[in-house]
């Protein structure tokens, strides 16, 4: 959609005035975006998230290859990562350890 | 439990935020040599960060309290995520608290410095509109990201719905943009990003129920995508069956009936025996757990072996008739 922004914004310049029929609204784009239907994340050979209880996403570079990792957390304050790698797929979760060698895991009662 | 990973000590390392349903926040500091265990975030008095309902680990019990509240009364609500996030643009990290309960958000200022955090221990409600923020069921966890790329930070946050049904709606993902600027953050009203809709299907079709959105970019197309983890829940459609199938059906839903019946029966044994030998004892000594180590060794073996009759016949049982399953993923939405 930026892109579609990019051009909208190079046709302005160039004197070009679009009708409403013919641009969608910033406005409506930001409060009623489009999606696709939505898919399962794979991690490695299984559906990512599978078995946890209530999984809590966040995509971020952990391990700082310049890949975006799935990182995980549960309702037992687990933390799982799924590496990403350069074809954009994700290896099998794997449990993140602190420092000390021990899974990170976040108190629950 | 939210997540986020923030250079919440300033000391260039990234850290990872979050909150349990204990009621507080956690944060696991980061260094050279890794995550540190996490530890709780506590305030300017040294008191545990928290909204009002929390799991008191000395007392063994969810407890309330008000003293976080401007009105100094307790309510049920609890602390299960939590953001840092420079309200005031001053440098340092303010603390956004999500409420599992009516998913209200608060805000508490710090009035250290970003090396040095004291948080006032005082929660202040944040606004969505001229109304507290709030979404219509249960909320799993706000993030912040500069959803409209106006230069400041929105919010979007997930709601739970029942996570045990299988019929009625789902939970969804909502919007709240900011309409202030940096510094000044004024959020607009809830609107919904990804629309709660009626459980049912006969495949996992999206995230149903516990709905827990990331708003990043994905795929890099320079949008804004949703990754979202919940559990989905559907009946897979059940086949047409034989005769013998029918009766088989019949056959094991009886022999189920009977195996609850006799798994009844071996845990009130069980029950029995552990009463009557461990009478009178102290439940802390050594000899109460002697002799409850003994009564279990001798039940286990019974119960377990009932426990693999009971499973094997409802797998056969649920091969032949489907029953509604609940299964958590990591979906993508990808903005089109």
């Amino acid at each position: 959609m930026k892109n579609l922004k990019r051009c909208g914004l190079t046709l302005v310049m160039l004197g070009y005035v679009a009708s409403p029929s013919s641009m969608s609204s910033p406005h409506e784009d930001v409060k009623a975006p489009k999606f696709a239907a939505p898919k399962r994340l794979m991690a490695g050979e299984k559906l990512l998230g599978t078995g946890r209880a209530y999984a809590s996403p966040v995509l971020h570079d952990l391990n700082g290859d310049g890949h975006k990792d799935v990182v995980i957390g549960d309702l037992f304050g687990r933390i799982t990562v799924a590496y990403g790698d350069a074809s954009g797929k994700y290896g099998a979760e794997e449990k993140v350890m602190d420092r000390n060698g021990d899974q990170l895991e976040f108190s629950n009662w | 439990m939210g997540s986020q990973f923030v250079d919440f000590n300033a000391d260039g390392h990234l850290d990872y935020l979050s909150a349990t349903f204990d009621g507080s926040p956690h944060i696991s500091y980061g260094s050279k040599e890794g995550f540190s265990p996490p530890e709780r975030l506590k305030d300017a008095d040294g008191q545990r960060i928290l909204i009002s309902s929390f799991w008191n680990y000395e007392d063994k019990e969810h407890q309330k309290t008000g003293r976080s509240m401007a009105d100094g009364k307790p309510r049920g609500e609890r602390c299960i995520s939590a953001l840092a996030f420079d309200w005031d643009d001053d440098g340092d990290y303010d603390l956004l608290l999500g409420s599992y309960e009516k998913g209200h958000i608060y805000l508490q200022m710090n009035e250290g410095t970003k090396t040095d955090a004291k948080f006032t221990g005082k929660n202040i409600p944040v606004m969505a509109g001229e109304k507290p923020f709030g979404l219509p069921s249960k909320m799993t966890t706000p993030k912040l990201v500069d959803w409209d790329s106006d230069g400041d930070l929105d919010l979007i946050a997930g709601t739970f719905s029942d996570a045990y049904q299988s019929e009625g709606q789902g939970g969804g993902v909502y919007l709240s943009v900011n309409e202030g600027e940096v510094g000044a953050p004024k959020f607009g009203p809830v609107e919904e990003l990804i629309a709660p809709v009626s459980l049912g299907g006969t495949e996992p079709q999206r995230p149903d129920l516990g709905l827990y959105p990331d708003p990043a970019d994905h795929d890099g197309d320079g949008d804004l995508d949703l990754i979202v983890g919940g559990y989905s829940s559907w009946t897979p459609s059940p086949r047409e069956l034989s005769g013998l199938e029918e009766l088989r059906v019949e056959e094991l839903t009886n022999e189920l009936e009977v195996l609850e019946e006799e798994q009844t029966a071996l845990y009130d044994a069980f029950s029995a025996d552990l009463e009557e030998a461990t009478a009178g004892l102290d439940s802390e000594s050594e000899e109460y757990e002697e002799r409850s180590d003994e009564v279990r060794d001798k039940h286990l073996g019974g119960l377990r072996e009932m426990s693999d009759k009971m499973r094997a016949a409802q797998e056969e049982l649920d091969e032949l008739v489907p029953k509604p399953k609940r299964k958590s993923f990591v979906w993508l939405y990808e903005r089109l």
